[in-house]
């Protein structure tokens, strides 16, 4: 019985973590968003759902929501197209080299994000480095709005999110056997056609999860829109936290966090679900 | 011969990697920048904006603040995730693809929805943000899934045989742990920490919501600064924290990429 | 010296029975080879009896007394696994003390006792050398070492030679026999590989599908399986029908396609009976009503596959000299001795 219950013991302080600072405070978060709003304080006694009837009512809100949908898919995409190539090589290069690059993969997840966003704002600000350089080689007349709109917030973001497409499909590169790549030419198969037909299916899983990871974390993100989108452009994330924090307005915040968790879940559910088709189809 | 395709393939990538180091690579240039504002490129090189940070006791203190923040959610889930680790490795039978999306889940909920449902959290217990009760915990909670992941992934590699050879040649349970499974997982352990402290020093949403008044980490006093002011000392201090984590980095590799190479 | 008894042992994973009702009896110093094709059972028997699975039915004793309580780590067991489970942070002295500081013994002990079996398994000099810088035999033996150095009552090995090259298995066999001799211990040697069993036991266990087919020495399992699927899986047989012509007391008469043979033991005439002939069994010489349909040379001996006139097809093994090339015709010459009656 002791031996049996003993290793137990090991996921225990875990579990206790995790139930006591991550499950009873989202449980939390959901009858919160179920309350009445308070005037003056966070809010009232009694329950309700008007909460989530006021964000569907108004246009304000539901525009808000596509935007940062938007946001999360043309980011996803941009990480996609900019990281596969790079994984591909990670994944099937060597040399000296080879660690250096990988570590420069991993950078963004390693320096904070204020620097990052400092950074950016050094480049990308209206008297940031692209812009005074356009200007003053003759390129442009008037500095380009990189920064303090959508434009800036998909770059920052594409940015910091990068290495969590590139990993997963490094790592699911890395598991195919060239020889499969070789089989293929030795059937015939050029090197485009060997690498379309034999190393893109195979590394599907590996870019359903970095899609997804991406996604979820492009629509979840919270700083770098702040810092970089400014006070014009906000994402669904920065007003939830900004009718929690700013404006004490708790049930309807939680209430907008809910409905931005699960329409993110829902959209990763969706493409899961339609990527495995495809994926069976090829096989 | 190398293929006009391979040429142009691995340009590509370079131009990713530019791109991935841009923003950083800006901001350590800036911070030598011996003029009173931020411009680029520098107007000549100075180590001006660094005396000028390390005679400010205001960042000092933040530092303070991240270093000892970071080590306390270090140990903790240093220890509480290497026990974790261990458990869905080797016990968790059928439970195993569950134990690992729990360990995880900190990592794939949005964080500044997991730092509001902690923040309400110890409103509700009545402690609010005084003292560093929720701090702590979203440190915990941000740092833990690293190393969870380092340590599960390095007793991937750990066979059974070993231990069942252990228990053969008379080893119990504390000195199989001890002396054949702790030293295999070692480099799996130290660097999951590492990793855990690069974390929870750099992370900001947490300690952005959860902070209270003296606790302000490094990013918090960074971001403060930032609002404010133009000057490269915000440059010199990120300069400063980089290169903290990249000395961190480098030397940990060094380390032990010397002990995994034993193997 | 350790006696091991197996009373109706039985373990099973789900609704699996790998181990079914197994009872054994091994004794002082006895080596015995567990011997099946994958799945039989034999590594589950292994390992229920070092104690790394709970039995689920039936006894383990040894020298009489039921270990059934005891955890691995205390029943004195040495056991050399298939990959050799070498520890991979520790030198070959490290892992070769690993288990006396289990016993906290004295350092000078420990010193002493690992030198002494380093010199026995032939290894002076290595004690500093990771286990990766060893190569496969040397690996094997520090195993072996490790495993004998804690003086355990039984050696377990589980296929300790699947990963060598055929050259080193065939040297390792001699040193793990020979080595067992002089340390005289009770050893159960697992192994997928009729050969290996054969040269190196004193018992043969053969087990099929979690049960025992046969027990017997290397001799008895050769020449007097059991059964037709001993036959098969110990080296190749051909399976020859037979009649009972006549009966006597001590013996009894047969008619085959070979020929008529009398064989020894008791029939009813009447009978029909399958018997066991090995290749090596039947001799050939030149001109006769069978034909040769194929032929593999591999080196000391011809394989060959003749065809009788009958039409039945048997496999024949020769020396090289005289050669038959396929298409000669041959007569077939029955060891009749070696007419086993399969039950």
């Amino acid at each position: 019985m002791t031996r049996r219950a003993a290793p137990l013991l090991l996921i225990l302080p875990a579990a206790l973590v995790l139930t006591v600072f991550l499950l009873i405070p989202y449980f939390n978060i959901v009858l919160m968003s179920v309350r009445m709003p308070g005037n003056g304080v966070p809010y009232a006694p009694g329950w309700t759902l008007g909460n989530f009837a006021k964000f569907f009512a108004d246009p304000f809100y539901l525009e808000q929501l596509g935007n940062t949908l938007w946001i999360g898919a043309v980011t996803t995409l941009a990480c996609l197209v900019i990281g596969y190539p790079v994984a591909l090589q990670l994944a099937r290069g060597s040399g000296a080299l080879r660690g250096l690059r990988y570590g420069i993969v991993l950078t963004p997840l390693l320096v904070g994000i204020v620097i990052r966003s400092y950074g950016w704002t050094i480049l990308l600000g209206n008297n940031g480095v692209i812009n005074r350089s356009l200007v003053g080689w003759g390129l442009i007349e008037a500095p380009l709005p990189l920064m303090y709109n959508g434009l800036g917030i998909i770059i920052a973001l594409t940015h910091v999110l990068l290495p969590f497409m590139i990993l997963p499909i490094m790592g699911a590169i890395q598991g195919i056997d060239p020889a499969l790549e070789l089989a293929a030419r030795s059937l015939g198969a050029g090197r485009n056609t060997a690498f379309r037909r034999v190393v893109v299916p195979l590394s599907l899983p590996g870019i359903q999860a970095g899609c997804i990871l991406v996604f979820v974390l492009a629509i979840s993100a919270y700083v770098t829109p702040a810092l970089i989108g400014g006070l014009r452009v906000k994402t669904a994330a920065v007003s939830v936290v900004d009718a929690l924090i700013d404006s004490f307005q708790w049930p309807f915040g939680s209430a907008m966090a809910l409905i931005l968790a699960v329409i993110g879940g829902g959209v990763v559910l969706g493409f899961a679900r339609a990527t495995r088709m495809a994926w069976v189809r090829r096989r | 011969m190398k293929s006009v395709r391979a040429v142009v393939f691995n340009a590509y990538c370079w131009v990713v990697y530019g791109f991935l180091l841009a923003p950083i690579a800006v901001v350590v240039l800036a911070s030598f920048n011996s003029g009173a504002f931020l411009t680029f490129p520098p107007q000549g090189l100075s180590l001006r904006w660094y005396y000028v940070f390390f005679d400010n006791e205001v960042f000092w203190r933040a530092i303070r603040t991240s270093l000892w923040v970071a080590a306390v959610a270090t140990v903790i889930s240093g220890a509480v995730g290497t026990a974790a680790a261990i458990f869905q490795v080797r016990y968790a039978g059928r439970g195993k693809e569950a134990v690992r999306m729990a360990m995880l889940a900190p990592l794939l909920l949005p964080e500044v929805l997991t730092a509001i449902a902690l923040l309400f959290f110890v409103y509700g217990l009545g402690i609010g943000t005084k003292g560093m009760v929720g701090l702590l915990a979203g440190h915990l909670l941000v740092t833990l899934p690293f190393v969870f992941m380092n340590v599960a992934a390095s007793l991937e590699s750990f066979e059974p045989d070993w231990d069942l050879a252990a228990r053969s040649l008379g080893a119990g349970r504390w000195a199989r742990f001890r002396r054949v499974m702790l030293p295999m997982i070692k480099p799996g352990v130290i660097g999951g920490c590492l990793f855990a402290f690069i974390i929870s020093f750099d992370t900001f949403t947490m300690s952005f919501l959860l902070k209270s008044v003296g606790t302000a980490t490094l990013p918090i006093q960074l971001y403060d600064y930032l609002r404010t002011n133009f000057t490269p000392e915000a440059a010199a201090v990120s300069s400063f924290s980089v290169i903290l984590t990249l000395v961190v980095v480098v030397v940990s590799e060094k380390l032990l990429g010397l002990k995994i190479r034993r193997f | 010296m350790t006696e091991v008894s197996l009373r109706q042992l039985t373990k099973q994973f789900g609704s699996f029975r790998a181990v079914d009702g197994i009872s054994l009896e091994i004794g002082h110093g006895a080596f015995v080879s567990l011997l099946g094709p994958s799945g039989c059972g034999k590594t589950t028997t292994l390992k229920l009896i070092a104690g790394f699975e709970a039995v689920d039915g039936g006894a383990i004793l040894f020298d009489g007394a039921d270990v059934a309580r005891l955890p691995a780590e205390r029943r004195d067991i040495g056991m050399v696994f298939q990959n050799y489970a070498l520890f991979p942070h520790l030198t070959v002295g490290g892992n070769l003390a690993f288990g006396l500081e289990m016993r906290k013994r004295p350092r000078e002990e420990i010193a002493r006792r690992t030198a002494e079996v380093l010199e026995m398994v032939q290894l002076q000099g290595l004690a500093g050398r990771y286990p990766r810088e060893l190569s496969g035999g040397q690996q094997q033996r520090v195993a072996l070492a490790r495993a004998l150095v804690i003086e355990p009552r039984i050696l377990l090995l589980d296929e300790p030679l699947a990963n060598l090259d055929a050259k080193l298995r065939d040297e390792m066999r001699f040193f793990i026999r020979d080595l067992q001799k002089r340390v005289g211990i009770t050893t159960i040697y697992v192994t997928h590989d009729q050969s290996e069993a054969l040269t190196m036991s004193d018992q043969v266990v053969v087990m099929f599908g979690g049960r025992i087919a046969q027990i017997g020495a290397p001799e008895d399992i050769y020449d007097r399986p059991a059964s037709r699927a001993v036959a098969d899986f110990v080296g190749r047989v051909n399976v020859i029908d037979a009649r009972v012509t006549a009966a006597a007391a001590g013996g009894f008469q047969v008619a085959t396609e070979l020929g008529a043979f009398g064989l020894a033991g008791t029939a009813q005439p009447g009978q029909t009976l399958a018997l066991a002939l090995r290749p090596e069994a039947i001799g050939l010489t030149a001109g006769g009503d069978a034909t040769v349909i194929a032929a593999a040379y591999s080196g000391g001996l011809v394989d060959y596959r003749v065809r009788t006139a009958q039409g039945r097809v048997l496999d024949v093994q020769a020396f090289p000299v005289p050669r038959f090339a396929v298409g000669d015709a041959v007569r077939l010459d029955v060891a009749a001795e070696r007419l086993w009656p399969l039950a």
